[in-house]
């Protein structure tokens, strides 16, 4: 039985897709079956980042409305055999696709993958819960700024509501170097404010930009630091006990959520 | 002759089962002007008639009314089964009231309290007719609106509106008190763009204004009294 983690986040352009292309890679290096769906019908990326936009016959819409079969739409990847990614339609819109179909869908790949991972569109509308209908897990990822937050609570609120269990987080992009200068919200604030549980902090990395534009995970490059982020989350997510990347301008903020919370909210 | 609730998905009407239903409308009309912009408006409104037999004109009018403060109707309560059929040939869903005690009271009871132990998240609207106390934290974009106090032992940083039907001695207390905005009966305030304050306050109306003062002071005028 496949876990099935949607990835979603409220703001757009925060790295959803980056996210789920990364956290799909890294699993897979690590021997999962791995099967992506990009949930954003009509406005795909999944697979542009992937580099597997030319291998594209069919896609989610003709698997739902019955043209093709799950195993004709899927595209193996190109460096790892386990993991498969299932695009968007980019000719139709969000209304081609409801609940019961998302549902339908993970149900029938449940049994070939240990993770399927889901790249959630943007917004709270009927493409947002669509790709958390059929989750039994939520990331929820956010930049660290206002209005990316303010929008991740609102979504930690639909997800609390959906009753998916408490979605985990991830706050990418941060900068350490404006965080020590007081000139970005640090981790500890962005935590404070949502009140959900951190899976990983994902620090801003010009890798990612590169690698996203030649179609290939960051998590392959072992100099980027964005990248080995990442594959920790993949070891968390996995069960594995990975203690939180050392932010020098930011110690020790993660091991307060996880080890002294207790102390540090009796003292405050 | 109409008591409002607060129930579990937003707001409920009690009307008497026997007054004059223009009356009624009446007391209805007094009441969602007094609730100002924020009480009512965005509410499911939940009608419950008990045994009252209703017509189609008394059910447009009443929802007529509900529709210019800005209340999605919500279903209907009612035992009698004419006023149901008329409800649901106006697209109400109906269901069985459950009327406990008749004796409805003229006013909404203020002193009734929720306690809530949670987060208020973005977008999350809380609304209920007497004092609410809520363990947690109230988070930007989020509302909470009472008929009486609120007190947030935790961050408030969203919206909250206190005697949002009228009450100016009702209070708002927060361990940390920093709201977006403060509306107490039908004042609001802003908070300071500076004012970042971690020690607990209470906010209340002192003349035509909102003022806040740290605990500790206010506990202090009100011993001397």
């Amino acid at each position: 039985m496949a876990r099935v983690i949607t990835v979603t986040s409220g703001k757009g352009g925060v790295g959803k897709t980056t996210t789920t292309a990364n956290l799909g890679t890294a699993l897979a290096r690590y021997g999962a079956r791995v099967a992506l769906i990009d949930a954003d019908i009509g406005l795909r990326n999944l697979d542009v980042v992937m580099g597997l936009e030319n291998r594209i016959v069919y896609d989610l819409v003709d698997v739902i409305e019955g043209r093709a079969r799950v195993r004709q739409a899927l595209i193996k990847d190109k460096r790892l055999p386990e993991m498969y990614l299932m695009p968007a339609a980019q000719t139709r819109d969000k209304d081609a696709v409801n609940a019961e179909d998302m549902i339908a869908l993970a149900n029938e790949m449940h049994t070939d993958f240990d993770y399927i991972l889901i790249d959630s569109p943007a917004g709270i509308e009927s493409g947002f819960r669509n790709a958390i209908a059929c989750a039994n897990e939520v990331l929820i990822v956010t930049t660290p700024e206002v209005p990316s937050v303010r929008d991740a609570d609102r979504v930690v609120g639909l997800v609390e509501a959906s009753e998916k269990g408490p979605p985990r987080l991830i706050i990418n992009r941060i900068k350490p170097r404006l965080v020590s200068r007081g000139e970005m919200l640090s981790v500890d604030e962005v935590v404070e404010i949502l009140a959900i549980e951190p899976i990983g902090v994902v620090p801003e990395d010009e890798v990612i930009l590169s690698s996203t534009n030649r179609g290939e995970a960051a998590v392959f490059n072992a100099q980027s630091i964005a990248g080995r982020a990442f594959d920790d989350i993949a070891r968390r997510l996995r069960g594995e006990e990975v203690p939180f990347m050392d932010m020098s301008e930011q110690p020790g903020v993660l091991e307060r959520w996880f080890g002294g919370l207790f102390r540090r909210r009796a003292k405050a | 002759m109409i008591t409002i609730k607060g129930a579990k998905d937003g707001l409920q009407v009690q009307i008497d089962q026997t007054a004059d239903w223009d009356a009624i409308l009446s007391a209805l009309r007094t009441q969602f002007e007094h609730g100002g912009s924020s009480f009512f408006a965005g509410a499911r409104l939940t009608l419950d008639i008990g045994n009252r037999r209703v017509d189609e004109q008394q059910l447009a009018d009443v929802l007529q009314l509900m529709e210019h403060y800005g209340m999605r109707p919500g279903s209907l309560l009612t035992t009698e089964g004419d006023s149901r059929a008329v409800a649901r040939a106006a697209g109400l869903v109906t269901r069985a009231a459950s009327r406990q005690n008749n004796n409805t009271r003229n006013e909404h009871d203020a002193e009734d309290g929720m306690l809530l132990v949670r987060t208020v998240r973005s977008g999350q609207v809380i609304r209920y007719h007497g004092n609410v106390t809520l363990i947690g934290d109230v988070n930007p974009g989020a509302e909470v609106i009472a008929g009486g106090s609120v007190v947030v032992w935790g961050r408030l940083r969203g919206m909250v509106h206190a005697g949002a039907l009228g009450r100016a001695e009702a209070l708002i207390c927060a361990l940390e008190l920093r709201p977006t905005q403060l509306r107490i009966a039908s004042l609001i305030a802003r908070t300071p763009d500076d004012g970042a304050s971690s020690v607990p306050e209470v906010a209340r109306v002192q003349g035509d204004h909102i003022i806040v003062e740290v605990w500790e002071a206010y506990r202090r005028t009100r011993a001397d009294t």
